[in-house]
C-alpha cells in the first residue's frame, strides 16, 4: 500500500506531445479509474508508472519516492496485462512464482505464499494446469495472481477485462472491486469502459487527448461534469445535448420552447442543455420541457429507450417498460430542473 | 449415369479437390515415388548403366558395410550434420535476436544477411576456394603470410578440410535461418517480456525461460530443416575439391559425394542405389528422432 504522485507528467514521441502535464495524486489504498477514447493516453501514463515508458519531463512518486529513472522491477508495482501476459509453456503455479523469481525469500516461503495467493483467487486447484486449460477468466485471475504475489505497493491494471465476454467481464469487475475491498491496495486501473470506470472506481480519471477532463468520486463526475466531453463521456445512453441560444434570460432551443436559463448571459450567447436519458421522462412530475413526436422504440425490459424528436433534434427519454408510448405519439417531455446541465457552447465547460 | 449437377455440394467439394490434387500427385508418383521404389529394387541388382541387370541379393549391402570408405563418409556425413546445424543454429539465433532489436538500417541488413542465401552454390564454393588457396593466390593466407604467421592448409589438411568446406555451407544458410528466427521472435508478444521486466527477471532468464521454450515451433523446424540440409551436402564440397573429390584421404567426402562417385564413376548402379537407401533410412531416422524429442509434450 502506497501513495501515487504524478506531477507536472508529459510524455512525447519526438516532437509529438502525447501527455500533456498530467498532475494527479492517488492515496493510500485508493481504487483509481483511468478512463477515456483510445488515443486519450490513459494507457501510455500507466506504462510510465510501471516504468515501462520513459518520463519525457514530470515527476512520477511512488510511496514517498520519485521513481523516474528507476527500472520497473525497483518501483514496488505490479501490472496486468491487457492479454494476460502468462506465459503458456508454464504451469499456473510457475506461472504464479515468476513474480518471486527475484526475490531472496527461501523456497518453502515462496511456495507458502503461492498457495495463499492461489487461494485468495481460488485456483488452488488449478495450480498445475497450463495456462491453454483454462477459461479466459481463469487466465486473467492467473495474470493477477502473479501480480498479488508480491505484494506491491501499486497494482497497475491495463484493461484487463478487454478480453473477456460480457458476462464474464461483469463477474470479473465484481472479484477485482472484492479483491481490492479484501486486500486493500492502492489500484491503478486504465480502461475505455466507463461502467467499468462507474462499478469499481472510488475516484474516475476521465482523459482525452493527453489531458484530465475530470477528476472525481463516480457520483460526481456523474451528477457534476465539469465539461459537455465527461457529460456525455459518462453514462449509458449518452447525455442528451442540446444548443441554444439565451434571449432575455431564457434559453431557446431550437426555437421552438424556451426554459428558465439559471444564470446571467448576455442575449445571444450560445449555451447547450444537457440533459441525461434517465432525467428526461414521459409525462408525470416535473418541469414540461418539450413537446415531442416519438420516432423510435428500444424495449429494454424495466423500461424503455424512447428516442423523440423535438423539432429536428433528437433525444433520448427513458419511459416505463409496462406502459411505453406507442410509435408516432405526440409526447411531453418532464425533468427536474436540477437534473438539467448547461455547458458553455463555444468551450464546453459546464456553467454552475 | 454421372452427372455433375446431380451431386451434393460436399461430392461436387471433393470432385474439385480431386481435380486440382491431381496434378501433384501425377507429378510425385511419376518424378519421385517411381524412381524411389525403382533405386530400392535397383539397390539389390548388378548393373552398369548399359548391360543387362541381374539379381545379386544382398551382396551391395554386405560390400557397403565391409567398405571402410563408406563408414569414413558415413561418419564425415555425421560430422556435418553434427557441427553443421548446432553451429548455423546458434549464429543466425545470435544475429536474429540482436537484428530484431535494431531499428537502424534494420531492412538493410537482413537483406545483407539473406544475400548469401540468394547465390549460387557453385559461384559461392568456388569463390571460398579461392579464399583457402596457399600464397601468393588464396586471400585468407596472404593475410596470415603478411601477418608473419604460418600458412594454414585448409583444404590440404585431412582436419581442417571438412570445417573450412563447413563454414561456407554454413554462412550460405544462416540468412534463411535469420529470416525464419526473427519471424519466430517476431510472433512472441511484446508484453511477455514487459510482465518479464517488472517481474525484474535477468536477460538469461528471459532468453532461456520464455523466448527459447515460446520459439520451440520455429526451433523444431529449423534443426529439421537444416540438418537434412547438412545431410544432403553435396555441391560445396564436390566443387571446393573438383580436382580431388572427396578432399585429402576422403576426409571431406559426404555420402552423397560418394553416391555420385559409385553411380557416375565407377558407374556400379547397384551400389550407388544400395547406399541410397541407406542415406534415405539416415534421413528418416534423423528427422523422425528430432521430431519426437523436439514435440510438445
Amino acid at each position: 500500500m502506497a501513495t501515487l504522485s504524478l506531477r507536472n507528467l508529459v510524455k512525447a514521441y519526438g516532437t509529438t506531445e502525447v501527455l500533456h502535464s498530467i498532475n494527479l495524486d492517488v492515496a493510500e489504498g485508493e481504487f483509481i479509474v483511468l478512463v477515456g477514447p483510445s488515443g486519450c493516453g490513459k494507457s501510455t501514463t500507466l506504462r510510465m508508472v510501471a516504468g515501462l515508458e520513459e518520463v519525457t519531463s514530470g515527476e512520477i512518486e511512488i510511496a514517498g519516492r520519485i521513481v523516474n529513472n528507476l527500472e520497473p522491477k525497483d518501483r514496488d508495482i505490479a501490472m496486468v496485462f491487457q492479454n494476460y501476459a502468462i506465459y503458456p509453456h508454464m504451469s499456473v503455479r510457475k506461472n504464479i512464482g515468476f513474480g518471486l523469481r527475484t526475490s531472496k525469500m527461501p523456497k518453502p516461503d515462496k511456495e507458502a505464499r503461492i498457495d495463499e495467493v492461489a487461494a485468495i483467487l481460488g485456483m488452488t486447484d488449478l495450480l498445475n494446469r497450463r495456462p491453454a486449460q483454462l477459461s479466459g477468466g481463469q487466465r486473467q485471475r492467473v495474470a493477477i495472481g502473479r501480480a498479488m504475489v508480491r505484494d506491491p505497493a501499486v497494482f497497475l491494471f491495463d484493461e484487463p477485462l478487454s478480453n473477456l465476454d460480457a458476462q464474464l467481464r461483469t463477474q470479473m469487475r465484481l472479484e477485482i472491486k472484492k479483491l481490492h475491498q479484501r486486500v486493500g491496495s492502492t489500484i491503478v486501473f486504465v480502461t475505455h469502459d466507463q461502467v467499468e470506470a462507474m462499478t469499481m472506481a472510488d475516484r474516475i480519471v476521465i482523459m482525452k487527448d493527453g489531458h484530465i477532463q475530470q477528476v472525481g468520486t463516480p457520483q460526481d463526475v456523474y451528477q457534476t461534469p465539469a465539461n459537455m466531453f465527461v457529460a456525455q463521456f459518462i453514462g449509458a445512453p449518452s447525455m442528451n445535448m442540446l444548443p441554444g441560444t439565451v434571449r432575455d434570460g431564457r434559453l431557446n432551443i431550437a426555437s421552438m420552447t424556451d426554459i428558465a436559463f439559471p444564470f446571467t448571459a448576455v442575449d445571444g450567447y450560445d449555451i447547450t442543455m444537457g440533459i441525461r436519458p434517465d432525467d428526461l421522462r414521459i409525462g408525470g412530475e416535473g418541469t414540461p420541457l418539450f413537446e415531442a413526436t416519438v420516432s423510435v422504440l428500444e424495449p429494454l425490459g424495466s423500461e424503455t429507450l424512447v428516442y423523440a424528436d423535438i423539432g429536428g433534434h433528437e433525444v433520448i427519454a427513458r419511459a416505463s417498460g409496462r406502459t411505453p408510448p406507442a410509435l408516432g405519439d405526440r409526447v411531453t417531455l418532464v425533468a427536474n430542473p436540477e437534473e438539467i446541465h448547461f455547458f458553455d457552447t463555444n468551450t464546453g465547460e459546464a456553467l454552475r | 449415369m454421372f452427372r455433375y449437377s446431380n451431386l451434393t455440394v460436399a461430392q461436387k467439394q471433393v470432385v474439385w479437390a480431386w481435380g486440382f490434387l491431381a496434378l501433384p500427385i501425377l507429378f510425385y508418383v511419376v518424378i519421385r515415388f517411381y524412381p524411389t521404389f525403382g533405386a530400392m529394387v535397383l539397390s539389390f541388382q548388378d548393373w552398369n548403366l548399359l548391360g543387362d541387370k541381374s539379381w545379386t541379393g544382398f551382396d551391395n549391402y554386405a560390400k557397403l558395410f565391409a567398405d571402410p570408405v563408406f563408414w569414413k563418409v558415413f561418419g564425415n556425413t555425421f560430422l556435418y550434420l553434427g557441427i553443421g546445424t548446432p553451429v548455423s543454429l546458434v549464429i543466425s539465433f545470435f544475429i536474429a535476436y540482436h537484428l530484431d532489436k535494431v531499428r537502424f538500417m534494420h531492412g538493410f541488413l537482413r537483406a545483407l544477411y539473406f544475400l548469401p542465401f540468394l547465390t549460387s552454390a557453385v559461384a559461392m564454393a568456388w569463390v571460398w576456394r579461392w579464399f583457402y588457396q596457399p600464397v601468393p593466390i588464396g586471400l585468407f593466407n596472404n593475410f596470415l603470410a603478411s601477418a608473419g604467421i604460418p600458412q594454414f592448409p585448409f583444404l590440404n589438411s585431412t582436419t581442417w578440410a571438412l570445417p573450412s568446406i563447413l563454414a561456407p555451407a554454413v554462412w550460405a544458410g544462416l540468412g534463411f535461418q535469420i529470416i525464419i528466427f526473427m519471424a519466430g521472435l517476431r510472433a512472441i508478444p511484446q508484453s511477455y517480456y514487459e510482465a518479464a521486466r517488472i517481474d525484474g527477471v535477468s536477460n538469461w532468464t528471459i532468453l532461456w525461460e520464455i523466448t527459447l521454450p515460446l520459439l520451440k515451433p520455429t526451433l523444431v523446424f529449423l534443426v529439421v530443416f537444416s540438418s537434412i540440409g547438412f545431410l544432403r551436402i553435396f555441391d560445396h564440397v564436390f566443387n571446393m575439391t573438383t580436382n580431388n573429390p572427396g578432399g585429402p584421404l576422403n576426409s571431406t567426402k559426404p555420402l552423397v559425394l560418394m553416391i555420385y562417385d559409385t553411380a557416375f564413376n565407377s558407374f556400379d548402379m547397384g551400389y550407388a542405389a544400395a547406399q541410397t537407401v541407406v542415406l534415405f533410412l539416415v534421413l528418416l531416422t534423423v528427422s523422425l528422432v528430432q521430431l519426437r524429442i523436439m514435440r510438445d509434450r
